[in-house]
């Protein structure tokens, strides 16, 4: 092998240029191994203090998580009415005009780009506490995501079907619907799917800034101390997850 | 003789120089079956296009039913539309529904748009688009998904498609380039069926053999004009395959 010096010039510089860069994250960060060899004691003397986990108060932890998964179920399924007149929109193979495209593109990108944690925040001090902020927390940031890959669903459809159905004298809405809407139906419901389950994780955390569902007895239980409690909790987040993950991902397979 | 379709000294010219159609005449009369013979690049698509309206020519007109597609646009060109069916090379069917609803599409003009949404044909409509399904052999594949079909099944859909939109004209481009000699003899024998019950069938070919079995009237196309339209009996078939063999050359 042979290198120019000029090449190993810039090989050292990109790898001082990684090491600053490193470095500098290492330092804004605030890492500090220390601070994890005295916190890492505390938190096992947590575990030890924790088990049994705490069960009398099941039932009310129970309906905290349903209403976790009903956050995320009301949210999703708003966001995907939502996105459905908007997603047409905002693919270039079938948008009337990119005078439309591209506002309607900035307008779900802005959505995309704010999460469903900012948007609760903003809506329990508009709504007040509790769930129904949540669900438009979850509403916004899914209604941006949804649409933003049903459009991109909708670019990929080959474009001889709908020119064929254009040509009978079709109008619009009737190619789109006809012609469209059986070759994209199994990748927008797999979308909706993965963003319910996406959101019944994300939902957990809602409760934290006060948006109901599970995380707000979470909150609770580490502002106490209460480990035990901490523990039941964790483990309902633990199964509610793994068997939405698991019901919703077997839907999808079933689409393909 | 009666003409359904006619076009009238079209010219149609992309950038400064390329001449696509430099003053093409085409009448068609209904029951009438056309070959449109020709090398790549001779024109055959852009005569295609304006004929539907998907080309605007610098010059020259395309009637139909005493309307001249080249001025229309908007709904009136989409309403005139109705009346011709296109048959393409791709076949074009919705690939995740059946054959019989890849027939309905043939419909969609015609029926509400509450219907095609719900998916609820009326029943005189499916009736339609059966008998359609039958006239080119594939009554009995009517639920098979269109994916699942062979090429040429596909393309005998898509004819029973073209059948239901009831149109007076079907333009057929390269119908059978994409097909195996068998299956494209299948296709051109339900073309040459339905130009029989009455509608003018306009068909680009590229092997002049086929042209000559099936049509009963060829247009040889070579630089963007005319060299010979005549009936099949009355053509130079040797002619016709020398414009492919000249093909590039300068004349």
């Amino acid at each position: 092998m042979t290198q120019t010096p000029a090449a190993r010039l810039r090989f050292a510089a990109i790898v001082l240029l990684v090491a600053a860069f490193y470095a500098a994250s290492w330092q804004l960060a605030q890492v500090s191994p220390a601070k994890l060899a005295t916190g890492l004691p505390k938190m096992a003397s947590w575990a030890r203090k924790a088990w049994p986990p705490a069960t009398d108060e099941l039932p009310v932890l129970l309906r905290r998580a349903a209403e976790t998964v009903a956050m995320a179920a009301i949210g999703t399924t708003a966001a995907a009415l939502l996105a459905l007149p908007v997603c047409a929109l905002a693919a270039r193979n079938v948008t009337p005009s990119l005078a439309v495209y591209y506002p309607v593109r900035w307008f779900l990108n802005a959505l995309r780009g704010i999460d469903s944690f900012v948007f609760a925040l903003l809506f329990v001090a508009a709504v007040g506490l509790g769930p129904f902020a949540g669900v438009l927390g979850v509403a916004l940031h899914t209604w941006g995501s949804t649409a933003k890959l049903w459009a991109e669903a909708i670019e990929n459809v080959p474009p001889g079907p709908l020119e064929a159905a254009a040509a009978t004298g079709a109008s619009r809405v009737k190619v789109l619907g006809f012609a469209l809407l059986p070759d994209v139906a199994p990748s927008m419901v797999s979308v909706v799917l993965f963003w319910w389950e996406f959101n019944v994780r994300a939902s957990t955390v809602l409760g934290v800034v006060g948006a109901g569902g599970i995380g707000q007895e979470l909150k609770n239980s580490m502002d106490l101390l209460d480990f035990p409690r901490l523990l039941t909790i964790i483990l309902i987040i633990l199964v509610m997850v793994t068997v939405i993950d698991q019901v919703s991902q077997s839907l999808r397979r079933r689409l393909e | 003789m009666s003409t359904v379709i006619r076009a009238e000294g079209l010219v149609v010219t992309y950038g400064r120089a390329l001449r696509a159609l430099g003053g093409v005449s085409l009448a068609v009369a209904p029951g009438e079956f056309v070959a449109v013979l020709g090398p790549s690049g001779a024109g055959k698509t852009t005569l295609f296009r304006c004929l539907t309206g998907l080309a605007r020519p610098e010059a020259g007109s395309v009637w139909l039913h005493g309307r001249d597609l080249c001025r229309l646009d908007g709904r009136a060109l989409r309403d005139a539309r109705r009346d011709i069916a296109l048959i393409f090379q791709q076949f074009n069917l919705i690939r995740r529904l059946s054959a019989l609803q890849n027939v309905l599409a043939g419909r969609l003009a015609a029926v509400p748009t509450w219907r095609v949404l719900a998916r609820h044909f009326p029943a005189t409509d499916r009736a339609l688009a059966l008998s359609c399904l039958d006239r080119v052999g594939m009554r009995e594949r009517a639920d098979a998904r269109a994916d699942r079909l062979s090429g040429g099944q596909q393309q005998r859909v898509a004819i029973a498609r073209a059948l239901a939109q009831e149109a007076a004209v079907i333009l057929a481009d390269e119908p059978v380039a994409s097909l195996d000699p068998e299956s494209a003899a299948a296709v051109l024998e339900g073309l040459r069926r339905v130009a029989a019950s009455g509608v003018a069938v306009v068909a680009s070919l590229h092997q002049v053999h086929l042209a000559t079995a099936y049509a009963d009237r060829i247009v040889a196309l070579r630089d963007g004009r005319v060299l010979q339209d005549a009936p099949v009996a009355e053509i130079d078939a040797r002619a016709i395959e020398q414009i492919y063999a000249r093909n590039g050359d300068a004349a």
